[in-house]
């Protein structure tokens, strides 16, 4: 009984997958989707055994976890997600880059529930990889027009007075595929190039005026201790505003992929200004001019000409609950959610809209309203599955609303890569998925 | 006596903190304020400061020619940027590209878009060759650099460059920047009849493009059956995928069988041992474990493992 069920699956299974084989991508993965909902279901009704093997944790039985002893404590000494989150995971899209070791992966924002990214999911991108830093042999070195070149240890830095404050770190080309059109097909790589932590550190103007910074010095380069060497300059407005040299992320030292064990940090600007495994600090009178800040990171519009020095994120949101890995589950009540964000201050308000930006009501703010951090939203629909056009538009204090495709298009083209901040769209089909579209 | 000296201490007590607390209220901009760290010495700050800028302030003395940098270029460049600069598979491009900015798909070298030569000698003796950072000595970058340049038409063949003719290289995108000047676009917060409904045009992803598998329901269960060696997988992609994935310095392509049958017939056991231990074959130079010192004999073996899997 129990095998020739196991057979017919397995039959059942191959047929689904020849069959799939012959559709076009796209309705296969539909077909699979029903495919495999079908597969179960006949599993369910040929094989008894399984259906009460299945349901034996389900009251009125008690859950076999309830009727054995736990685990200990220290049993996992730094603690685990639990197995049941084992596809909660930062992703990656191959072809994106030559290699995985300058590269870049994302956060999956649809099963963020807060504003603070756990750590082990920030999105990555590295530029020659993630350096193996020893703390004990790692140095600051602090030079050019300065009254005292300092050389630090990370004993030293951390001995400053710090500050802690909650931050998005995000990647000026989050979204930078979907300049021409819709692309990717899940949120995670539609908008996952952010995560939010909050950073300890101590202000860069308390090293600063610790070293003493010449009158002529109007930049900072900062370096990093990676195989890339990785360089940026910093304006001296930045540098004693509020940027920061962090060494702590979420309460613990950075993680390696964060710079570990110290990064610049400059927020609200763009993830490659906050240069990671800070190893040295230059003081000069203009910018270097590296590789970071001309070759690339620099916004290339359809005249031909380019942006440079284009520092800060500018407001932006995306809805992340439904999305293409959330589907609406079922009719009815509704929350929908979100985040938003913006490089220049604080998110006041943000606007949502079933119908594809013809009409627009003002969401909820949720929990923290913080400078410069992402920030969440949410709404609460009645959704009776009729196909609707998911949009959010945020605002922030100083009056920017976020943009349309079209507004960003006339004004940049087509090639600028980064910095696209433009309301997206969510169509939500009758069937409850979703999909990434683009409104003409 | 022993009074007026506990009194005496007391009052030095006092005054020590009290200067203490005058010191960090009135002086903490004061440089040196906080006494951590001490001064880095000149050979310290010479051993880490190699940037260079614009003005060309950060050039050190040296030289080198368009005919040295050639050989240099073909030995460490060439296999990932290509002979001509043209970019061999997905790796940068580096040469040509002129009169594309405004093209539907332009072309970014360091001669149709970068603004300075300075930038290519930075770049050059801080991140590349890739797999080499900071391997390459002031001259070797100065003719390298002057390579590249020629192959971007931008100096002539008999071309040497110095730190004193450094600025005399023009560069044709020189004038294409300008600082940020957004916000560049106002949209307004309009909340009813925004646009009419019947315009709305719907324009869906091209397929196929991202990753989706893992939005199959359950897909976990399909992979996990397939038993792929995925710490083989991890480290191979860490640590050997940059020479193995395209062949990069005569490295046996992964995937490629016919690179393979042979070299598998001598067994894993030779395999693991020969990438452990480094070899040097007919093909080129396997450095012993890639060249990551910090993977232990088993982590390369399950790499080899991962690579004849892939390559059978
Ligand atoms: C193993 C492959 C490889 C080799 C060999 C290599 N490079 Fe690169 N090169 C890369 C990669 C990968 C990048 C991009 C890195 C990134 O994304 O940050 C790059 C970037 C560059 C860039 C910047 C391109 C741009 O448009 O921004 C230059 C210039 C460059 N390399 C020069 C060289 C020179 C000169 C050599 C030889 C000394 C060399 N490379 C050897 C892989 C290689
Ligand atoms: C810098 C480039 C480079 C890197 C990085 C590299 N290899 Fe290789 N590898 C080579 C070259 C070149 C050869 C070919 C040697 C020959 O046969 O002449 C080779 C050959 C091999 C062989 C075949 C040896 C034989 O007996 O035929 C194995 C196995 C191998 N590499 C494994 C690895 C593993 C595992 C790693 C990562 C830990 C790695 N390689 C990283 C360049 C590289």
């Amino acid at each position: 009984m129990k095998n020739l069920s196991e057979e017919k699956t397995a039959d059942l299974l191959k047929e689904i997958k020849t069959e799939a084989a012959e559709l076009p991508q796209k309705k296969r993965r539909d077909f699979m989707l029903n495919g495999l909902k079908l597969t179960a279901g006949t599993a369910l009704a040929t094989s008894v055994g399984k259906v009460l093997a299945g349901e034996e944790n389900l009251p009125p039985n008690i859950p076999t976890w309830q009727k054995t002893l736990g685990r200990g404590v220290v049993s996992v000494p730094y603690g685990q997600p639990s197995k049941h989150e084992a596809d909660l995971v930062r992703r990656t899209v191959e072809w994106l880059t030559a290699d995985e070791i300058a590269s870049i992966s994302m956060t999956p924002l649809h099963k963020q529930k807060g504003i603070i990214t756990p750590s082990g999911l920030h999105f990555e991108r590295y530029h020659g990889g993630v350096p193996e830093v020893d703390p004990d042999d790692h140095r600051l070195i602090i030079n050019g027009l300065v009254e005292r070149p300092l050389i630090l240890t990370m004993d030293e830095i951390m001995s400053f007075p710090s500050e802690s404050h909650i931050h998005f770190l995000e990647c000026p080309a989050n979204g930078g595929m979907e300049w021409r059109g819709a692309q990717m097909e899940a949120l995670q790589f539609t908008h996952g190039m952010i995560s939010g932590s909050e950073w300890t550190g101590v202000k860069l103007s308390t090293i600063l005026q610790e070293v003493g910074v010449k009158p002529e010095g109007k930049w900072v380069l900062a370096e990093g201790a990676d195989a890339a060497g990785m360089t940026r300059s910093i304006p001296m407005e930045k540098a004693m505003d509020d940027a920061m040299i962090v060494f702590a992320q979420n309460g613990e030292m950075l993680r390696p992929e964060q710079g570990y064990p110290v990064r610049l940090f400059t927020p609200g600007w763009e993830g490659n200004t906050s240069v990671k495994w800070l190893r040295r600090l230059e003081v000069g009178d203009m910018p270097w001019m590296h590789r970071e800040e001309t070759s690339k990171y620099t916004d290339l519009l359809a005249d031909g000409k380019a942006r440079k020095h284009s520092y800060v994120q500018e407001v932006n949101s995306v809805i992340t609950s439904p999305c293409p890995e959330s589907p609406a589950k079922r009719k009815g009540i509704m929350q929908l959610e979100g985040f938003a964000w913006s490089g220049r201050g604080k998110i006041t308000r943000v606007d949502v809209s079933l119908d594809g930006g013809v009409n627009w009501q003002q969401a909820k703010l949720k929990g923290l309203v913080l400078t410069k951090s992402m920030t969440r939203f949410s709404m609460e629909i009645n959704w009776q599955g009729e196909p609707r056009l998911l949009q959010s538009r945020a605002i922030d204090d100083t009056g920017y609303v976020q943009p349309t495709y079209a507004q960003l298009r006339e004004a940049r083209g087509t090639n600028s890569i980064y910095h696209k901040n433009a309301i997206h769209t969510w169509q939500l089909n009758t069937d409850g998925t979703v999909n990434n579209v683009q409104l003409g | 006596m022993y009074n007026s000296v506990k009194k005496y201490f007391k009052v030095l007590v006092l005054a020590t903190a009290a200067q203490g607390l005058f010191a960090s209220t009135a002086y903490a901009q004061d440089p040196g304020h906080y006494g951590l760290g001490r001064i880095a010495t000149e050979e310290e700050i010479a051993g880490w400061d190699i940037d260079v800028r614009p003005d060309g302030l950060g050039l050190p003395e040296g030289s080198g020619s368009v005919s040295v940098g050639e050989g240099l270029y073909e030995a460490q460049c060439a296999s990932c940027h290509g002979l001509f600069g043209e970019g061999e598979g997905r790796w940068p491009i580096l040469a040509g590209g002129y009169d594309t900015l405004t093209d539907d798909r332009p072309q970014k070298t360091v001669g149709s878009y970068w603004p300075y030569a300075s930038t290519l000698w930075d770049y050059t003796r801080r991140a590349m060759p890739f797999t080499a950072p900071q391997s390459l000595t002031v001259d070797e970058t100065y003719a390298i650099t002057a390579y590249v340049l020629y192959l971007n038409e931008l100096v002539e063949d008999d071309f040497v460059l110095t730190k004193e003719n450094f600025l005399t290289v023009e560069m044709p995108n020189a004038d294409g920047f300008f600082h940020d000047d957004r916000p560049d676009v106002k949209n307004k917060a309009c909340m009813k009849d925004c646009k009419d409904p019947a315009s709305i045009k719907v324009i869906s992803t091209i397929a196929g493009v991202s990753p989706t598998e893992h939005l199959e329901e359950g897909a976990e269960e399909e992979s996990a059956g397939e038993a792929v060696n995925e710490h083989g997988k991890q480290v191979y992609k860490q640590s050997c995928a940059v020479c193995h994935d395209h062949g990069v310095a005569g490295a046996p392509k992964t995937g490629e069988a016919d690179a393979w049958t042979d070299r598998i017939a001598t067994g894993i056991d030779t395999l693991a041992k020969r990438a452990n231990e480094g070899y040097m074959g007919d093909a080129g130079m396997m450095p012993p474990k890639g060249g990551n010192m910090s993977l232990s004999d088993e982590d390369v073996t399950a790499a080899v493992e991962y690579m004849v899997e892939q390559s059978q």
